[in-house]
């Protein structure tokens, strides 16, 4: 490989240009020990480049359903569930609680409540009446002394 | 799809997922966690992998944004973690530090910005068409150029930086 050429690819390179089978010519040409001195300073990118790929991972990947986690989200929902069911729990039996036949003497009682109110009202429309009935008393005390 | 059949799909590029993986993340740790990641999110899709014509640039496409979105979220609760600070097991850049150069080359490609990381791995690393990556990377044919020419020249010139350094 003539040197002009791969001076040629490197320029090209650079720009992006290039295609891969020219790429691949560069990197076989920096891999070999016989590199021009003038392009001695990309030999590292391309050795890098190609030592790159040459990198995996040792740990074994698990495929499917990752156990923890659906065990962590299946405990989310019953505790939610629990707290809900408590809420409501707690606001149904913290209620008064009435049978049919209590419910019926409470509504007599609330009835028998406006009854009297109603009565003690007019009971006590009649009294002020009664005030005139005082005053007529004081005048007639006053002319018959 | 059958486990066996959706393991023998991703098995052939689970390296080229981690070493992408890698590229953008840098810790070992996160990569291989990221790759789990992906491989559980396949798993969970699988009817779907088989639909695309080409599962390999799907799950590529998949890695790169799951890794880009893990270094945003890190950015953005300041948790950023200095990697080149504590020793990893058998890191490949350790195999270099006789040679400088090569060593170099690996410290340059952390300091890219992520697009240009990640055109860079996935051309030169990786190898691929360009129409290729402009496929997993939902872009198009001169961009990927233009940033994988950008990446290039950053790196040549921060080697000649270098290289003349070390003379002088």
């Amino acid at each position: 490989m003539e040197l002009v050429k791969i001076k040629q690819l490197l320029d090209a390179y650079f720009e992006g240009t290039t295609s891969l089978a020219e790429e691949k010519l560069l990197r076989d040409y920096f891999s070999k020990d016989e590199v021009d001195t003038d392009l001695l300073q990309y030999q590292p990118i391309f050795k890098g480049l190609k030592a790159a790929k040459a990198e995996r991972s040792e740990r074994t990947f698990n495929f499917g359903e990752p156990k923890a986690k659906t065990i962590k989200t299946y405990w989310y929902s019953v505790a939610a569930m629990l707290i809900v069911a408590i809420g409501v729990g707690a606001f149904y039996f913290t209620q008064p609680q009435y049978t049919q036949e209590e419910k019926e003497a409470l509504a007599a009682f609330e009835e028998s409540k406006k009854a009297m109110l109603l009565l003690s009202e007019n009971l006590n429309r009649g009294a002020e009446q009664l005030n005139l009935v005082e005053q007529f008393q004081n005048t007639k005390d006053k002319i018959f002394e | 799809m059958e486990k066996t059949e959706f393991i023998s799909t991703i098995m052939p590029f689970k390296d080229k997922l981690y070493r992408l993986a890698k590229r953008i993340l840098v810790s070992k740790d996160e990569a291989e966690d990221a790759v789990q990641e992906v491989f559980f999110k396949l798993w969970n899709g699988k009817q779907q992998i088989g639909n695309y014509k080409n599962p390999e640039a799907f799950a590529i496409t998949m890695t790169k944004n799951y890794c880009l979105d893990r270094l945003k979220s890190k950015q953005a609760s300041n948790l950023k973690i200095v990697h080149s600070n504590f020793q990893t097991s058998e890191n490949i850049e350790e195999n270099f530090e006789a040679n400088d150069g090569v060593a170099l080359v690996f410290k340059i490609m952390e300091t890219l910005p992520e697009q240009q990381r990640i055109v860079l791995q996935l051309r030169d690393v990786e190898q691929f068409e360009f129409s290729e990556i402009a496929e997993m990377l939902e872009s198009n044919e001169t961009a990927v150029r233009v940033t994988l020419s950008r990446a290039r020249k950053t790196v040549r010139e921060a080697m000649i930086k270098n290289y003349n350094y070390g003379i002088g």
